[in-house]
């Protein structure tokens, strides 16, 4: 007999299924079934992954949907004796119920979609959607509809109304979706409740001649997931294992079941085993026939999209090539014909014209945008201004964009500036395709780390605190070393790993890894389709007002054929928008990004000195320890730098061989002679993946389309297989050309091992555009970049605190927080009188390092924005900014009684971080107290401190009652002691996450020095080989995969970062130390390397008590 | 100098090492929670040496002493629970030594770890402070406790003193804002008695602490100086009173205990008592004494503890020790000595919770009876203590529209007698509370755990309750309970009140459930041994016609010898299922069925059942019979 499961649900119902789509095809597949079906509940989220993976299995997969409606939706008949109401045992019904649909059809599929869109749309993100009855009449075409199981309209009706009322459902389906589209849907779960409803089921078939269909409408894949079920029910509940009661499974039978368990199951009814084949037979409708189309660009009567692509792009030849070398122009004029002459054989203008209509929107916005990943290679995408690199002029490979062979979509990503301006575009293209033309791509948020350990410890009923050790302990380091055993990490955070409900916790936190739990928004990938997109994919609303979401994530787009745009929001270049405006704005030069000087020395002469905190990509502790080394000294070894310190070249051993023979200490070879023109700008070392596609094309004739079906063979989930297949081909290829067998052997290990985490040249251009852009703007105008900068924060590898120090190691003032002055952003203030150079504090020379003065008559200090005040909400402080320029404060009674958004708390914390010192004395009440704090001008009497200001708040924050509201009370002088240097470095810390003034080891160096502490700046004149010990805060950790257990610590002083290496077995000794202090002192050997200098760690200690509370950048 | 403060540093410890002294020399940790999260809640010096701190967890705390460079010296830590009955025994032994030297004693129950007394007019009988404080320390040592005693002009001085300073402190009057200067702000949140601690915590106390940090004031002293008006004006009145503690300027008077209201008797009789009938007449006399007393102080009992001493020859079997409910509940009577006895095989307690409270001998008498009958001593008696707990007596008058309810005496005794009865049958049954749900898990129960309102568990396991506690119904609205009970519709009151159209089968469980041995033939049972009913009552029957259908998988099962019985067996001539229920598979005790529901044939007729299979231990029950 053979049956097919109908009415499966996936973990893509939501927390209502325990497997993924694969898991549930596989087990059908071993249940020996010729199709199956997945409804997911509101949606066809996992529909992709089903249909891809039923597909790899030779099997058919349908598409349906569970489809919420309310109760409302039928009128049951009154209660009587006779339509008794029949004991469902669910409580859900209160509510409503699901209708399962089935596609029969494209019409029928397109139909679903719609109808889920027009339900999800009219409600909230997390609102339930609920479609109304009208709209299962409009949508019904080509949808087969079951009367479905426990949260079913029949069982719903039977519940309400007995039999007849029953029978009045099944009669209002078959006048919605016709006779032959209504199927009496039976499952059995050994339940009793459950058999009455059959029973009911039947006798209703019987009489209104109606096919059976049985169902085991599994929610897992095997018998043991059941547990796992249980969980996300809880967790669907916001309940405990514990209380949940028969919220949870009655049994284990939701399970995927063979043909043969079905037929036992259902052998007094044989013929609702049969129905299922034979209503599967009716179901035509797969993925395969999406239906999907993209839109065309519109264009004037008379002209073809190809016809204006090609203007467009020779009018981008002038602009691009115009005054270019001849030979230059020519092969460029060569490479767009072929370029045009592919994009409209495979009739892609309209994409291309897309694209550049985004563009263009963004230019005329003043937007800064730039293509990136492989459109790079295109000639086309640089003539139409969507990319920034030169493909002619780099001599870039086309094929790793675009080739005829693999006839799949091209990906052309777009980076703009995150926030506002971003949005700004993304919003255009929803104006410019219309509502339901445009949407956001998915992103599928899984049970990970710490969200599963957290979910799943509240089930199990643990309390707040052990939760925050569990979930601290799945924020598990990259590396894992043989001693990093759960049972060691459970030790570790003191659990014991003995007890039971600990075992079973850890087993459902394994259990649960990569399940779906809700879906959210990709950050940046937009779909857009001819016609309606709502027709080939569901649409939902986002979190984010104005946003629609589709219901597939970007690889699932992907794989089935849907185009789509990266609209991806890059901090850097918000970064640099903003540094531009600053510059602008603050009477300096107009900066254009396009036209930088392309060989600045004083910016190689940073890069080459690994000077680069806060620059993009390449600021790093790797890349700062790699900078020295290839010493930079034109744009394509930025080129080099972004993309050598990647997983690819460091997996496939490429990273040292190009540095020796970058310093000459090695010869420059080739694996084969004829591999020269494309390895030779790498000295014969593959980085890049478009050199990977022309080994093979040269060496064993692969077309461009087939060394880049190779590249993709080679990545992502590489199959033993699959790499044997394509080795053998690689090598009769090169048999054929004649490469000797050492040669074939070095070719293929360069391919193979490097395949898999390559970077394509392209896209490394597109970031070394930024990073270039970067340096130079933080090398001529350091001000503008730092504000921008911190304007930007979380970005970057460096907390602010970081940064801020590194601006002003590099002479750069940096005034704190000020209510008179700071506004919600950081901005620029003219420097005059009052420097505050740090070295001058600290006893050390003035380290100004290349920066140099801006540009212009007058230089820059950036003025901590009040957005750094934490806790500080931003109403508020936009209300303060306002009150102070129609009167300035004349004391902190006044500020609290102008500005009434301030709440006490903000108050307090304002003056603790010393803000408030500026704000006056009522000239009547001035004490003694006139010294400059925190390096503040002191301007005439109103000077306080921040206890004073403390001491004033906390009175001024006591309200007079209604009779004296208003009147402003004259400051009394405090008699609180100023805050000494440690308290104000603690409350800086406390209130703003980073001090402008001394470094904490300031305050420690001579205490250092007895315990002889060498300082970071000091580290690169010592010899290595020398026993040195080095001390700081740490600002990073890190543990790769790719350094078999070793772990990187960067630590930093007043005088800069030193870098220490510590070998794994140090780590096992100290991991909680290393973990959890936040300065420490490092004993070792000192290593300088090309003036890479790091310490090869011995020993390390705790600094001892500091309530400094810095921040470091773990774990990356 | 007339107050003494004394203070017991690390109290939750010292109240295990009282009992434990070996423990002094070692570091001990005490932990607290549910296994496995426990936490430590205090810690010895060695321990704190060694890095243990509260909050951590025990296996962390091991950890800490493992790896401390000194971890020699205290070999391994010593985690012991924390244990509240020590804690109050600690506590009263304070309260007892502190009485010996004078009447006027403040016990603040908030903080066990600190008793203040009045010293005036002492010296005359114990000398001059300074030795009355060492005396103090003396006697407190000798009741396994290492004591702080201070002495000052004011109690918070001295509570403070205590607290801040190790050994004895003597702190002369004028000298309380010196002497306290240099101790920490943090201090004023504990320490102070009844009224200050009331004062402080209306004034959110831990906010005032912030304030003070962060205007770097942190010793009594710094708090002392600032000017008083401008400290009002910031942090009100509660800040002035600080002030004025961190001063030494406490002025609180003093809130003496009362003296205990214990109700006790005990008597030893000549003879050790063997039958019940004498030791009801020594108990009259005993019980009469007591409602006398409490009588005259205008008061009732709200509970009757009996503690029975038998001669040591004799036992008491095994079962009555596992009823550790009654051992945990029983809250041990002053003039025992809880550490040497509570535990001894040799004392038999009994305890009498009543919902009403009760004044009445004679109704006292006869619940201790059908206690005593329920569960005999087991031994002669020859010691017979009994206390009382007093509480307000009973609000007599009842309400002008509430319906006559049974006398809350004769509800009582009633009660006691169903208890009684039922707690005669020992009989293993499964669990019925929450937490131990398994029906592999049997446990003896005790009447009391019969005797009460029954309560639907939520859970699939279609035969789980608990009983809830019966309470004397006391309606409080009955306007509102004769509307709802005219608004209901009949159809919601059960199956029998709606019999003019409607007939459900009724389901009678057998609790416990009566295992069987089952026979299958194609998976489908096809005899079952015959049982004994637990009741005298006949099965239900119905004539011998097979329905038309019963579930989706009535298995026809072949009669043997056209329905005759084999012998101790009885056919099942048709059943449904089977019906898989499982669940708890997170918990230590999973369970899992697999329910039939049969007709058996007995004489021609048809008897239903549902029977099932314990899956996991592979046995069989019958769980219920159809009506």
């Amino acid at each position: 007999m053979n049956y097919v499961e109908l009415h499966c649900r996936s973990a893509f119902s939501f927390l209502e299924g325990a497997s993924v789509p694969e898991e549930m095809a596989s087990a059908c597949a071993e249940a020996g079934m010729p199709a199956a079906a997945l409804l997911d509940a509101h949606g066809v989220y996992g529909a992709p992954r089903f249909h891809f993976a039923m597909k790899k299995l030779g099997l058919k997969a349908h598409i349906g949907a569970e489809i919420q409606f309310p109760v409302s939706s039928f009128q049951f008949p009154a209660r009587t004796a006779v339509n008794r109401p029949l004991e469902t045992g669910n409580r859900k019904l209160e509510t409503g119920s699901r209708l399962p649909l089935l596609a029969a059809s494209r019409t029928g599929y397109q139909n679903l979609c719609r109808l889920i869109t027009r339900a999800k749309l009219r409600v909230s993100k997390d609102a339930e959607a609920c479609a109304a009855e009208a709209e299962l009449q409009e949508f019904s075409g080509g949808l087969v509809c079951l009367t479905g199981g426990e949260n079913g309209p029949l069982a719903l009706a039977l519940a309400q109304g007995g039999i007849p009322a029953a029978q009045n459902v099944v009669e209002k389906l078959i006048r919605i979706y016709g006779r032959e589209n209504v199927y009496l849907e039976l499952q059995r779960h050994y339940a009793r409740a459950e058999e009455e409803r059959n029973q009911a089921a039947v006798q209703i078939a019987r009489a209104l001649h109606l096919p059976l269909v049985a169902a085991n409408a599994p929610q897992y894949a095997r018998r043991q997931q059941r547990e796992v079920l249980d969980v996300l029910t809880c967790v669907r509940e916001h309940t405990t294992l514990d209380q949940a009661g028969q919220c949870l499974q009655r049994n284990s039978e939701r399970y995927v079941k063979s043909a043969a368990e079905m037929g036992r199951l259902f052998a007094d009814l044989p013929e609702a085993v049969a129905g299922t084949v034979e209503l599967s037979s009716r179901l035509q409708f797969t993925l395969a026939d999406l239906g999907y189309q993209f839109p065309h660009y519109p264009v004037a009567a008379g002209e073809s999209m190809m016809s204006f692509l090609r203007q467009r792009t020779a009018e981008g030849f002038q602009c691009r090539y115009g005054g270019a070398a001849p030979d230059l122009q020519r092969r460029a004029r060569r490479q767009l014909e072929r370029e045009l002459a592919l994009i409209e054989k495979l009739d892609l203008a309209g994409y291309f014209l897309i694209v550049w209509d985004i563009v263009r929107f963004c230019r005329e916005q003043n937007i800064l945008v730039q293509g990136r990943g492989s459109a790079a290679n295109s000639a086309v995408c640089y003539a139409l201004g969507i990319t920034a690199v030169d493909a002619v002029g780099m001599d870039l490979l086309f094929e790793r964009f675009l080739s005829e062979e693999r006839g799949e979509w091209p990906d052309i990503d777009l980076d703009l500036p995150s926030g506002e301006q971003r949005e700004r575009a993304i919003q255009y293209v929803y104006r410019r395709y219309g509502e339901r033309g445009a949407a956001m791509t998915a992103n599928v948020i899984t049970y990970r780390g710490r969200l599963a350990a957290r979910e799943i410890g509240k089930v199990l009923g643990f309390d707040g605190e052990t939760l925050n050790r569990l979930s601290a302990l799945a924020g598990a380091w990259e590396y894992k070393d043989p001693n990093d055993t759960l049972d060691r990490q459970f030790r570790d955070a003191g659990m014991d790993l003995r007890h039971p409900r600990m075992r079973k916790f850890l087993q459902l936190c394994l259990a649960v890894q990569d399940l779906p739990r809700h879906l959210g928004q990709h950050s940046g990938g937009m779909v857009v389709c001819q016609g309606q997109l709502d027709a080939v994919v569901p649409l939902e609303p986002a979190s984010m007002p104005g946003r629609v979401v589709v219901q597939w994530d970007k690889e699932d787009c992907a794989n089935l054929g849907i185009i789509k745009v990266d609209l991806l929001g890059l901090g850097m270049m918000a970064v640099l928008e903003e540094s531009l405006q600053l510059i602008r704005d603050h009477g300096q030069q107009e900066v254009d990004l396009a036209h930088l000087p392309p060989d600045d020395p004083a910016v190689y002469a940073a890069l080459q000195k690994a000077d680069t905190v806060g620059m993009f990509q390449i600021e790093s502790r790797a890349q700062m320890s790699c900078l020295p080394r290839l010493r930079p000294a034109r744009f394509y070894d930025l080129v080099v730098q972004v993309a050598i310190i990647r997983p690819g070249p460091i997996v496939g051993k490429m990273v040292h061989p190009y540095l020796q023979r970058r310093q000459g200490r090695e010869p420059v070879e080739y694996p084969h002679p004829a591999l020269e023109p494309a390895l030779a700008r790498t000295l014969g070392v593959p980085l890049f993946q478009e050199q990977l596609l022309r080994m093979a094309m040269i060496a064993a004739g692969f077309s461009g389309g087939e060394a880049e079906e190779l590249r993709r063979a080679l990545g992502f989930k590489r199959s033993a297989q699959r790499m044997c297949d394509i080795e053998i081909k690689l090598r009769a290829g090169m048999e054929r050309n004649g490469i000797p067998q050492e040669a074939q052997n070095t070719i293929v290990n360069s391919i193979t091992s490097f395949a898999l985490y390559g970077f394509p040249e392209s896209h490394a251009a597109s970031f070394a555009l930024l990073a270039y852009a970067s340096a130079y703007l933080k090398t001529h105008y350091p001000a503008a970049f730092t504000a921008a900068l911190l304007n930007n924060q979380p970005m970057g590898f460096y907390s602010p605190a970081t940064v801020v120090k590194d601006a002003q190691r590099h002479g750069l003032t940096v005034l704190p927080i000020d209510a008179i002055r700071s506004e919600w952003q950081c901005v620029l203030e003219p420097v005059s009188g009052f420097q505050f150079p740090v070295s001058n504090q600290t006893g050390s020379e003035p380290a100004t390092g290349n920066w140099k003065p801006e540009t212009g008559n007058s230089s820059w200090a950036v003025r901590l924005g009040l957005g750094y005040a934490r806790g500080l909400r931003e109403e508020a402080a936009r209300a303060l900014a306002r009150a102070r320029t129609r009167r300035p404060f004349s004391s902190i009674d006044d500020l609290a009684l102008r500005v009434p958004e301030l709440r006490k708390n903000e108050l307090v914390l304002l003056a603790e971080i010393g803000a408030l010192n500026s704000i006056p004395r009522s000239p009547s009440s001035v004490s003694g107290c006139q010294y400059p704090d925190d390096g503040q001008r002191v301007t005439g009497n109103g000077q306080r401190h921040r206890r004073d200001a403390l001491w004033q708040v906390e009175r001024a924050c006591r309200r007079p009652g209604p009779l004296l509201e208003g009147v402003v009370e004259a400051d009394t002088s405090s008699p609180l002691a100023r805050m000494n240097a440690e308290e104000r470095l603690v409350a800086d810390f406390r209130g703003t996450g980073l001090t402008v003034g001394p470094h904490p080891m300031a305050y420690r160096r001579r205490e250092m020095e007895g315990l002889g502490v060498c300082r970071a700046a000091d580290l690169p004149r010592m010899v290595t080989g020398q026993r040195v010990r080095t001390a700081g805060c740490v600002i990073a950790r890190q543990r790769p995969g790719t350094a078999r257990g070793f772990l990187f610590l960067s630590v930093e002083d007043e005088t800069g970062i030193a870098n220490a290496i510590l070998p794994p077995d140090l780590f096992a000794r100290h991991r909680l130390l290393l973990i959890s202090e936040q300065f420490l002192l490092i004993e070792g050997i000192l290593q300088n390397q090309d003036n890479v200098v790091s310490v090869k760690a011995e020993r390390v200690a705790p600094l001892g008590a500091n309530s400094v509370l810095t921040q470091s950048h773990d774990f990356h | 100098m007339p107050f003494a403060a004394i203070f017991i540093p690390d109290f939750p410890v010292e109240a295990i090492v009282r009992v434990e002294p070996e423990l002094r020399e070692e570091a001990v940790a005490v932990v607290e929670g549910i296994p496995p999260l426990l936490q430590v809640v205090a810690c010895n010096r060695h321990a704190r040496e060694a890095g243990v701190a509260p909050g951590m967890t025990p296996l962390e705390a091991e950890g800490r002493l493992a790896s401390h460079v000194s971890a020699g010296e205290w070999g391994v830590l010593q985690i012991r629970r924390r244990s509240l009955a020590q804690e109050m025994a600690a506590h009263a032994a304070l309260l007892d030594c502190a009485g010996a030297f004078s009447p006027r004693v403040e016990d603040n129950a908030a903080a066990p770890d600190t008793v203040v007394l009045d010293l005036q007019g002492l010296d005359r009988l114990f000398g001059p402070p300074v030795k009355i404080a060492r005396e103090l320390v003396q006697r407190i040592s000798e009741f396994g406790l290492a004591a702080r005693v201070a002495i000052a002009a004011n109690i918070e001085t001295a509570l403070y003193a205590a607290r801040g300073f190790a050994g004895v402190s003597l702190i002369p009057p004028g000298q309380e804002a010196e002497r306290l200067g240099e101790l920490p702000v943090a201090m004023l949140l504990a320490g102070h008695g009844v009224s200050a601690s009331r004062t402080v915590a209306d004034k959110r106390p831990a906010e005032m602490l912030d304030t003070l940090a962060r205007w770097g004031v942190r010793t009594f002293r710094a708090l002392a100086a600032l000017p008083e008006s401008a400290v009002c004006q910031r942090l009100g009145e509660a800040g002035v009173q600080w002030q004025k503690l961190a001063r030494g300027e406490g002025s609180r008077p003093l809130v003496p205990a009362e003296p205990p209201l214990k109700f006790e008797e005990a008597v030893e009789p000549e003879y050790p008592v063997v039958l019940l009938e004498p030791l009801a007449f020594l108990l009259n006399r005993m019980l009469e004494q007591l409602c006398a007393r409490l009588a005259a102080r205008a008061l009732a009992a709200g509970e009757i503890r009996l503690r029975l001493e038998s001669i040591s020859d004799f036992g008491f079997g095994i079962s009555d020790l596992s009823d550790s409910s009654q051992l945990q509940d029983f809250r041990v009577p002053q003039v025992l000595n809880p550490k040497s006895e509570i535990q001894n095989p040799k004392f038999r307690d009994y305890v009498l919770r009543f919902p009403v409270p009760m004044a009445d001998p004679k109704v006292l008498l006869k619940l201790l009876q059908l206690e005593l009958q329920a569960k005999p001593p087991g031994a002669p008696v020859k010691k017979i203590f009994l206390a009382a707990e007093p509480v307000p007596p009973r609000f007599t008058q009842g309400g002008l529209f509430l319906p006559a309810a049974p006398e809350p005496e004769k509800l009582a005794v009633t009660l006691a007698r169903i208890r009684n009865i039922v707690s005669s049958f020992q009989f293993p049954v499964s669990s019925q509370t929450g937490s131990e749900p398994a029906t592999g898990n049997w446990k003896l129960e005790t009447g009391n755990s019969r005797v009460g309102v029954a309560e639907l568990l939520d859970t699939h396991r279609s035969d789980a309750f608990r009983m809830r506690k019966f309470n004397t119904p006391v309606s409080r609205c009955p306007v509102s309970v004769s509307r709802k009970t005219q608004d209901t519709p009949a159809t919601e009151n059960g199956p029998r009140a709606t019999g003019n159209f409607l007939t459900r089968t009724v389901l009678r469980r057998f609790r416990p459930p009566r295992p069987v041995r089952v026979k299958l033939e194609n998976g489908c049972p096809k005899t079952v041994s015959s049982f004994e009913f637990p009741v005298s009552r006949e099965p239900p029957t119905l004539s011998l016609q097979k329905p038309e259908r019963l579930g989706w998988a009535a298995h026809d099962a072949p009669a043997t010898g056209n329905g005759q019985r084999e012998t101790g067996n009885v056919s099942v001539v048709w059943a449904a299922g089977p019906w898989q229920e499982s669940g708890e598979w997170w918990s230590e005790n999973p369970w899992e069925r697999e329910v039939w529901d049969i007709a058996v044939d007995q004489s021609g007729a048809v008897a239903l059942y549902r029977i099932f299979r314990d899956v996991i231990r592979n046995e069989w029950f019958v769980e219920a019979s159809f009506d």
